[in-house]
């Protein structure tokens, strides 16, 4: 299963935290900063994949990781993913991202934290790999945005803000 | 949420502050800021939250409080609630606004709903008492008619989900996965929350009742649907591998669909392969069942496997093309490993990984590295995987830490007799530059491989001092325990094991570790080789003690104790050493003190007698396992999913199969026990009609050759008239012990008869009664058991108005190694009608665990044949305790631990719960019921011995069993020290509890 999911970026700023496991929240802050501190010493040639060290649950937990522009998205998983699916899956969700953000860069992310959040729920559930196939996830999130509206909320448009740089640019890792 | 101004502001600020002081400080006069609204002026009117508040006041009365005065509309609570939720993700810590939420979540507006559940589901913890206040909204939202507000829900119990909604929410999951009006975003959205609501509480459902339903849906066209079903019965599947074992077949054929039939929806190609993620699913699902014995499925399996072999052989366009092919790829190797690891297709798999191996692209190499571990893990000849062996040390100097440890787990795995001498001396030069990270599990691998495959004695000393000198720190425990123990136990070891480690203790280097082995293998010894030159006792004393300051307190003490046994051993230097033990007798230490003090006066005393007794040579240590091995596996086990091998040679890995193969038994006994269901063997043999001798043994099974082996030599002993009679039947026709009339070997293909099962169950937990009855015959039964033997007695009544002649009886035991059975006494030839009466006697001896029950055949007028079971089963052996009292129960229970020795089940009982009925059943089964243990004076608490002889042991059995009558459920759990026999005991007791008694 899936235990979490971590994006953060370059400086280690965490920008989503997810734990699919009840920790408190001051582990939770360790670990990404455990995560950061292993992953980000990483060259972009080397594999995408790390053994789990203590605080995270030892050999039988991995980090499955990729790394777009200025983000790193992290994957903690048990033994009984498949590590490339995950792999996969990390851009799914980044594709995601983009198709519902038009060209995702962070800033995206940190201005709607929660529109991030609700993505990856059509992704992920419980720790389980949900949906996989993109245009079901977009069509969800569209759905919701429509209910969004028709209660009077204004929805998610593309926003103005693109000082950073998009992630699209990373697809080719 | 762009509407959201003050958030936007919000967070634009925080993202200015540069330095972490400032961000405090606008985050703390943010978090004054919402407190503040948050506990604003009184409410008007009653709001509908007051009904919780009520009942939680004693818990939260502070909340209570403040939630009261609550005066803010959705929108600003929604605003607050997610400034609340982004310091979360920053990391701070929020300890309020929680009933914000749950207040947010039963809005009717959906912005306002899903804000809430998001705040749910990151700030609430499944144990907090919170998690009550959210369940009626969940409730409410999962019986919606919106879908979408179903979703929401879905996702939050998926999230937080306890006990508390698991028992509330389940059925309404449940309704939503297989109902057909749930749209397919629903269903797949609760196959997960299921998933997750039986992970955290397998009790509160009935998940066997489901599995015809739930395996169906894996058909489902949606493929969406198809994952989430697939991932939940393979959870389910791990749990219940019979009930659920349609899903074999369900499985394959799914990978038919996507692989042969090319039938999925475009959308689902994830650069260029289909569904990628079902694919790997399906393929795992396999490897969680034995090898299937229908030849079709078997061929169509590997079918697929070579599809998928193939299509790896596309050139990848792109890196998320490779990426998903090799995703299907690695698993499908996998599960060709697993089906049968000497397979042409494990064959073809062993050189494509020596191809990935030394592959350009790292996530390549370490997955072929990994995968090759697990080749190596359960392959019977490693020869293919040697091949590659240079590659593979190479692996163990990649850049990449996570390949290297890659190459570690192979290596290990790959070991064998005959390459050990290269690999763990390849082993030991890499330790000297390895990763610290990396080094602790080294030296445990080097240590262990170095034990089981030593050949000389002074090969495993060198490498286990060189493992201990190059490490250092890294040395745990556990590895120098290991190497006394081993040296210890073998006298050839000894002496070579002296000088060497003298050796290392001369030169300069410090090493405490070393300093230890050497003070107790010297101390012990020491004397071997006090003749050699340069080993003299003075010199052998000043190796050490030129250490001695340098060491902990703790190795002091130690060393302390060689000193003592030094002066039993060469009185030569008795002064040298007692000028130290004078020295630490004012050292300010209490331990060192004692040991000095106590070990001056024994040496001091006139007499060596005491000396001599106290320094006697330390006993062999008794056999255990290896502490090594302990540590290293410790981790093992514990996931979610269940692993499908382990890292090390197949032994490692024998456990597993062991469980597969029993899984596959189980399958088999499972379809035998139907009585109506004939095996295609019975049904192409005619019923047995007298049949004379030769053809008898031409219509015996194969299996059953080497008995018939057996049989020839009692042909050679001269008795001609003796036909083949196998050893696991006793078959007597006269009342004396050889037989002179040619005696039959059992009728191998008697359908058991009809309505045997009513008697046979009820005999289960009685001593006697009838065991069967038709118009023309009862059979009743007495028995009686001591320990391991057990002695049955079987009235046979003739009811008919014609006498039985000719009658003989038979008695097998599937598995005479496990439960031998033999007819004893005279055995009556004629039985007279019309209530007529005859009595044959059998011995039965329990020499393991066994799950079948012996058959019983009588036969009369030479044909008419009765098959009947005995109820002999595993409780019939076991004697009642009563006298244990709670805490013994309890330490022992907690000694047995939880599963797979544990075996647990939840029965929905069929007829009400009489606990009297109970009672006496759990009697019959002779568990001994231990009262005012279990706080609860429901619940049952029981104790037993079963005495399974010589071979098999005493197991000490212990049970408890809750009802609940509101439910009419029982939860029953067995722990004994054996896996196959709690299992046998938890088999023996779930039908007479689900149908009563």
């Amino acid at each position: 299963m899936i235990k979490s999911v971590l994006i953060f970026n370059n400086h280690g700023k965490p920008r989503l935290i997810k734990f699919y496991q009840q920790i408190d929240i001051a582990t939770q802050q360790a670990l990404v900063q455990e995560i950061y501190s292993l992953v980000s010493k990483r060259p972009d040639t080397v594999c995408n994949f790390l053994e789990g060290s203590k605080l995270l649950g030892g050999k039988d937990t991995r980090v499955i990781y990729r790394h777009y522009a200025t983000l790193y998205f992290v994957f903690v998983v048990d033994e009984s993913e498949s590590e490339l699916g995950i792999l996969d899956l990390i851009q799914v969700f980044v594709e995601s991202l983009d198709r519902c953000f038009e060209n995702v860069c962070e800033l995206d992310l940190i201005f709607h934290f929660d529109e991030v959040h609700h993505i990856l729920s059509e992704i992920v559930q419980g720790g389980m790999v949900l949906e996989t196939n993109m245009n079901e996830i977009v069509a969800a999130i569209n759905e919701m945005n429509k209910a969004k509206k028709k209660s009077g909320a204004a929805t998610t448009g593309s926003l103005s803000v693109r000082a950073s740089e998009t992630l699209r640019a990373g697809f080719r890792h | 949420m762009s509407a959201m101004r003050g958030l936007t502001v919000f967070i634009a600020d925080i993202r200015n502050c540069r330095v972490r002081e400032l961000e405090e400080k606008r985050i703390n006069k943010e978090m004054a800021n919402i407190r503040s609204k948050f506990k604003g002026k009184k409410k008007k009117g009653i709001h509908w939250i007051y009904i919780y508040i009520y009942i939680y006041i004693d818990n939260l009365k502070n909340i209570y409080i403040f939630f009261l005065e609550t005066n803010l509309n959705g929108y600003q609570k929604k605003k607050y609630v997610c400034k609340l939720l982004y310091m979360y993700i920053l990391g701070w810590e929020i300890d309020f606004g929680h009933l914000e939420a749950v207040n947010l979540i039963s809005s009717q507006k959906y912005s306002e709903k899903q804000i809430g559940y998001l705040a749910v589901t990151l700030l609430f913890h499944e144990n907090s008492d919170l998690v009550r206040l959210v369940v009626n909204s969940t409730k409410k939202d999962l019986d919606d008619m919106n879908e979408i507000n179903n979703c929401l829900a879905l996702h939050a119990i998926a999230n937080i989900g306890g006990r508390e909604m698991a028992e509330s929410l389940a059925p309404d999951v449940h309704r939503l996965l297989i109902s057909p009006t749930s749209k397919s975003f629903v269903k797949k959205k609760a196959a997960l929350t299921l998933l997750r609501l039986f992970r955290k509480h397998p009790d509160v459902m009935p998940v066997t009742d489901w599995a015809d339903r739930i395996i169906s849906i894996m058909d489902d066209y949606d493929l969406g649907v198809a994952l989430s079903v697939t991932t939940l019965v393979l959870a389910f599947a791990q749990s219940y591998p019979l009930e659920y074992a349609g899903c074999y077949e369900k499985a394959v054929n799914r990978l038919k669909r996507i692989l042969v039939d090319r039938d999925y929806s475009l959308d689902y190609i994830y650069y260029k392969v289909p569904t990628p993620w079902l694919q790997v699913k399906c393929l795992r699902l396999l490897q969680y069942y034995p090898p299937p014995e229908d030849t079709k499925l078997r061929s169509d399996i590997s079918e697929l496997l070579q599809i998928i072999m193939a299509n790896s052989q596309d050139a990848p366009k792109n890196v998320q093309h490779s990426n998903a092919q090799n995703a299907v790829l690695f698993e499908a190797i996998n599960l060709a490993i697993h089906l049968d690891s000497n397979s042409t297709i494990c064959a073809q798999a062993a050189q494509l990984l020596g191809r990935f191996i030394s592959s350009k692209e790292t996530n390549v190499r370490y997955l072929g590295l990994e995968t090759m571990a697990h080749l190596a893990a359960c392959v019977d000849s490693l020869e293919p995987i040697k091949r590659h062996q240079e590659t593979i040390m190479m692996s163990l100097r990649d850049k990449d830490i996570s390949v290297r440890r890659r190459g570690l787990d192979l290596l290990y795995s790959m070991c064998d007799m005959s390459n050990a001498k290269v690999v763990v001396s390849e082993l030991l030069r890499y330790l000297q530059v390895a990763d610290y990270a990396m080094r602790e599990e080294m030296v445990l691998k080097i240590a262990i491989l170095a034990e089981k495959f030593a050949t000389a004695y002074s090969w495993y000393v060198d490498i286990i001092l060189q493992l201990i000198s190059t490490a250092g720190e890294q040395v745990g425990e556990e590895v120098w325990y290991r190497v006394v123990q081993i040296v210890t136990n073998n006298e050839e070891l000894q002496e070579y094991a002296a000088k060497t480690v003298l050796n290392y203790l001369g030169s300069p280097q410090y090493n405490e570790t070393m300093v230890k082995v050497g003070g107790y293998i010297l101390g012990e010894f020491g004397h071997l080789i006090a003749n050699y030159p340069g080993c003299s006792p003075i010199e052998q004393f000043q190796a050490i003690h030129a250490k001695f300051n340098l060491c902990s307190l703790n190795t002091r003490a130690l060393l302390l104790t060689s000193y003592v046994k030094f002066v039993n051993l060469f009185p030569e230097i008795k002064g040298q050493v007692l000028a130290v033990f004078n020295q630490y007798r004012y050292v300010l230490d209490s331990e060192l003190q004692q040991r000095a003090c106590e070990y001056l006066t024994v040496s001091t005393m006139p007499t060596d007698d005491m000396l001599q007794t106290i320094c006697e040579e330390m006993p062999p240590f008794p056999e255990r396992e290896s502490t090594l091995l302990l540590k290293l596996n410790q981790k093992i086990g514990d996931t979610e999913d269940k692993r499908v091998w382990f890292i090390g040679g197949k032994e490692a890995n024998l456990e597993r199969q062991e469980g597969l193969k029993r899984m596959a038994s189980l399958r088999m006994n499972s379809t035998e026990s139907t009585p109506s269901q004939s095996s295609p063997k019975q049904a192409t043999t005619p019923t047995v009609s007298t049949p004379t001798a030769p053809v008898q043994q031409q219509q015996q099974p194969q299996s059953q050759l080497a008995v018939d082996l057996l049989a020839f030599d009692d042909l050679t002993l001269g008795n001609n008239t003796t036909t083949s009679t196998p050893t696991t039947t006793t078959t007597t026709t006269t009342n004396i012990p050889q037989p002179v009339t040619p005696s039959l070997p059992p009728p191998q293909n008697v359908p058991l008869a009809q309505g045997y099962e009513l008697g046979y169950n009820r005999s289960l937990y009685t001593s006697e009664g009838v065991l069967y009855e038709d118009t023309q015959i009862q059979v009743s039964i007495k028995s009686e058991y001591h320990g391991s033997h057990g002695r049955l007695a079987v009235y046979i009544t003739n009811k008919s108005m014609a006498s039985f002649e000719n009658v003989r009886f038979h008695a097998t035991s599937s598995h005479p190694e496990t439960l031998s059975i033999q007819l004893t006494g005279d055995s009556p030839k004629q039985i007279q009608s019309a209530g007529g009466q005859g009595c044959q006697l059998l011995q039965v001896e329990c020499h393991d665990t066994f799950n079948d029950t012996p058959s019983f055949y009588m036969e009369r007028h030479g044909a008419d044949i009765l098959h009947l079971k005995l109820p002999i089963v595993l409780t019939k052996f076991q004697e009642p305790i009563t006298t244990m009292d709670g805490a013994s129960f309890f330490k022992r229970w907690n000694q047995i631990g939880g599963a797979p020795r544990e075996n647990q089940v939840i029965i929905t009982c069929q007829v009400p719960i009489q606990l009297d009925n109970v009672r006496n059943l759990l009697q019959g089964f002779k568990f001994g019921l231990l009262i005012g243990v279990d706080p609860n004076p429901n619940n049952f608490v029981g104790a037993g011995v079963i005495d399974m002889g010589a071979s098999g042991g005493k197991v000490g059995a212990l049970l408890r069993l809750e009802p609940n009558l509101e439910q009419n459920m029982y939860r029953l759990t067995v722990r004994t020290p054996s896996e196959t026999v709690s299992e046998q005991l938890r088999i023996l007791l779930e039908r007479p509890l689900t149908f009563g008694a």
